[in-house]
């Protein structure tokens, strides 16, 4: 098999292994950058009245390791319940992300406690996944015209941090089979081990704040590829489908159509089944439409993350191969944001009819049309 | 037009480049693809994206240490004498009862893809076993390497682990539970036609020719001659060290410490240390890793070349034109382009083709749907450039030109196939 024409001499060996450090270097530099991304990618400027606590502050565990996030905490005035906000569990579905970045920096809480997680697996953001192309930043600008960056990164936590994972992941609470990736995968990961992997230790942390918070709602904020099912969707453990329930139905009058979909009791490891068995939490997680981290995507740049535009979905929309009307429907990036944020801001006002004394009041965030018509970068800070 | 441009004509610069470095110009086919893919990179307007290329060619890390190790234990097995005294203990047994030992090897072969859930895995250990055996009873080389390489892909398909399976499945949040029984209706028939089209003709051939009153001094000095080293349980030792790793873990998760298939080969061959006959630990992995460079070569460059193929739009493109079939040319369509775009591996194909198709099939029975799925894109092995079970197979047999063995495992394919989509087909009745 390995024919001796291409054996070299010495003098190849060592030119192949200076042309090996040098390109090394180049792309090793451009990984670090992901890793230690300077002071103005990924950073948040938290409305007044939130502080800022690690995930640690609830998991010991967590301190001083790559999996420990930060936890931005507003209490209002008023007694309330607690509402906890995720976004990043996958780091490649970006609306979710920008979506909490937006609630962080907009939201005056009234009554009760507003908890919102950011980044939640800070280690799927470190890294962009092997031959999915992606690019490692995107932005928008502020009405000052100054440019908020963020990382665009992985579903999954970063090799660096938890590697190699096994051929077949066990699933530690249910014993359930899954592909080996799931392990590094925090949706797959709850409701988590103390001494688990990292990603399993992450997801145990946010099981420790759901229940010594005594969390009443605790949302998930995600996006789907264009051809899965469960897309532009409320998903709700069957506690949560009441309010659930109430909030589509709003949504619909206030034109936002969304599908409701019950959390799988047989698919184990995602946080609305976990969280809401291990918890008395009302858990639901919300999917938009991301066709950037879609199969059928063309061209994958920064446009597409943030148009949502691209003739392969096109394409694929006329053979009726997706679960959106991809013509008339609209899949930019601020639409998503302002769906999330609609979402959540309706799950909180509905809160105390399905927990009486539980509801929360938080202000100031965006309607879903201003959000749409003025973009993301109106509302994020300078 | 619309649709063709520019991505169609990217395609055809990327595939045309590869075709021209590799046969024009006859460079090795790993250093084609990276050629193809800085060439697409440039001709797209995105320049030499040095960190894409490295970080598409990351993708198949994990494989490449495999391949490695895997061979390194190969290598061992070889060395301390146990592959050639377990050929001579089969030759002498069974040779005489060709039925059974078509079987038995055939299951021998499938054994280590059903437990590691990886063909070439398969290939490396109970390939490299058997080969002796099946060389010796006159089986041609071509047909052994590709029973052997069919065998180990309906390895990796049957039950209990099948990663393509779960990859499909994980795609549209379905559990792999339940999967057992289709998946041994996917595989168990072909696996029979194949080792009875294969390998049965010329053992039934040398049986016959064995029979009482025939001179086989000539085998018997050879078998001999193998059976240097007396086969004995302790020769086993690296066989048992790669059981009990690999099987504890999958078998037994919660009691066996998850190790990894690298570390698992590279323990199974520091313990052939322990007995056979004396060798040289580091003569053998370099002749390992020298044996494994191309293909880890190729899935260097089969890496470089997906990252730029997603990054120009050129894998949409492949992958909507394949959806774009007319709905009756939709099977055609599934037995085509799995197998396909399995030239990257069976795994790319079940992640990029595999979820699509099964979301077009909804409404039958879908883990049915999905193991059959599985089984079709595992023929993605066979297929050029990558072709890891294929290549691997070859290779152990010492067959130069690997399309040779391609050609012979046409027809199982073409059956392996057709069953596939007869399943999905009669998913709801199964």
């Amino acid at each position: 098999m390995f024919e001796k024409r291409y054996l070299g001499s010495r003098f190849t060996a060592s030119l192949m292994l200076v042309a090996a450090i040098a390109i090394t270097a180049v792309s090793g530099l451009s990984y670090m950058k992901m890793r230690e991304p300077g002071p103005d990618i990924d950073r948040v400027v938290p409305h007044a009245g939130f502080e800022h606590k690690r995930l640690s502050d609830w998991f010991e565990g967590l301190a001083g390791t790559p999996a420990d996030t930060d936890i931005y905490v507003q209490e209002g005035a008023e007694p309330g319940g607690t509402v906890l906000i995720l976004g990043g569990t996958h780091a490649n579905e970006p609306a979710g992300v920008i979506a909490a970045v937006v609630m962080l920096e907009q939201a005056d809480v009234k009554r009760g406690r507003l908890m919102i997680a950011p980044y939640a697996n800070p280690m799927a953001r470190t890294h962009t996944f092997p031959q999915d192309a992606h690019p490692q930043t995107f932005s928008f600008r502020t009405p000052n015209g100054v440019t908020r960056a963020f990382r665009y990164g992985a579903r999954i936590t970063n090799p660096v941090n938890e590697w190699p994972n096994p051929d077949i992941y066990i699933h530690p609470e249910s014993g359930q089979t899954m592909a080996g990736i799931e392990r590094s995968n925090l949706n797959r990961a709850h409701p988590g081990v103390a001494d688990g992997g990292a990603t399993e230790r992450l997801a145990y942390g946010f099981m420790e704040l759901i229940k010594q918070e005594k969390v009443d709602l605790a949302i998930d904020l995600h996006e789907a590829s264009p051809e899965y099912p469960v897309v532009d969707a409320l998903v709700a453990h069957e506690r949560a489908m009441e309010l659930a329930a109430m909030v589509t139905m709003e949504l619909e009058f206030e034109g936002v159509p969304i599908r409701l979909e019950p959390s799988p009791k047989n698919l184990r490891g995602l946080n609305h089944r976990e969280w809401g068995d291990n918890a008395d939490v009302l858990a639901v997680l919300l999917e938009t439409c991301n066709a950037s981290a879609g199969r059928f995507r063309g061209r994958t740049d920064e446009a597409l993350i943030l148009t949502g535009e691209d003739k392969a979905y096109e394409k694929a929309a006329g053979l009726g191969r997706l679960y959106v009307p991809w013509e008339s429907f609209d899949k930019r990036f601020e639409e998503r944001v302002a769906r999330h944020v609609t979402t959540v801001r309706l799950l909180a006002d509905n809160l105390e009819f399905v927990r009486e004394g539980k509801g929360v009041t938080v202000e100031g965030l965006p309607a879903y049309q201003e959000l749409s018509d003025l973009g993301v970068g109106a509302f994020l800070s300078d | 037009m619309e649709w063709f441009w520019p991505e169609g004509f990217y395609t055809i610069v990327m595939v045309g480049v590869f075709a021209v470095a590799s046969f024009a110009f006859k460079q090795p086919i790993a250093v084609a693809l990276a050629i193809a893919a800085i060439i697409g990179a440039l001709v797209s307007g995105n320049g030499v994206p040095i960190d894409h290329l490295i970080e598409g060619s990351f993708g198949y890390l994990d494989t490449i240490l495999i391949i490695f190790c895997a061979m390194i234990f190969m290598k061992t097995v070889q060395h301390i004498g146990l592959m050639e005294s377990v050929a001579a203990w089969m030759i002498r047994k069974f040779r005489v009862l060709p039925f059974r030992l078509t079987m038995g090897i055939t299951v021998l072969l499938m054994i280590p893809g059903m437990i590691t859930g990886s063909s070439s895995a398969a290939v490396l250990t109970a390939g490299a076993i058997v080969t002796p055996t099946l060389l010796k009873l006159g089986v041609p080389p071509v047909k052994a390497a590709a029973a052997i390489a069919l065998a180990a892909i309906y390895g990796m398909i049957a039950p209990p682990i099948n990663i393509p399976a779960m990859i499909i499945g994980g795609g549209i949040d379905m559990p792999y539970v339940g999967f057992g029984i289709p998946l041994l209706i996917c595989t168990v028939p072909l696996a029979i036609f194949t080792g009875m089209l294969l390998i049965f003709p010329s053992l039934k051939q040398h049986a016959a020719e064995v029979g009482p009153g025939t001179d086989d001094s000539e085998l018997e000095e050879e078998l001999t001659r193998m059976s240097r080293v007396p086969l004995t349980v302790r020769l086993m030792l690296p066989f048992f060290v790669l059981v009990v790793l690999l099987g504890g873990e999958r078998l037994f998760p919660q009691y066996a410490p998850s190790l990894g298939m690298p570390l698992a080969f590279l323990l199974a061959a520091a313990s052939g240390l322990l007995v056979g006959r004396d060798w040289k630990p580091f003569e053998a992995a370099t002749e390992a890793i020298q044996a494994a460079l191309p293909v880890a070569g190729i899935l260097v460059g089969v890496g470089m070349f997906i990252q730029i193929m997603t990054m120009t739009g050129v894998r949409g493109f492949f992958v909507v034109s394949a959806l774009a079939l007319p709905a009756w040319l939709l099977y055609v369509g599934i037995a085509t382009s799995l197998p396909l775009f399995g030239a990257v591996s069976a795994y790319g194909s079940a992640t990029v083709l595999g979820v699509p198709f099964l979301l077009a099939l909804l409404g039958r029975d879908e883990i049915v749907v999905g193991a059959a799925l599985s089984l079709i894109a595992g023929l993605g092995d066979l297929m050029p450039p990558t072709a890891l079970a294929g290549l691997f197979a070859a290779q152990v047999v010492g067959v130069k030109n690997y399309f040779s063995v391609l050609k012979v495992c046409l027809l199982p394919a073409v059956v392996t196939a057709i069953w596939g989509i007869m399943i999905i087909l009669g998913a709801n009745w199964l």
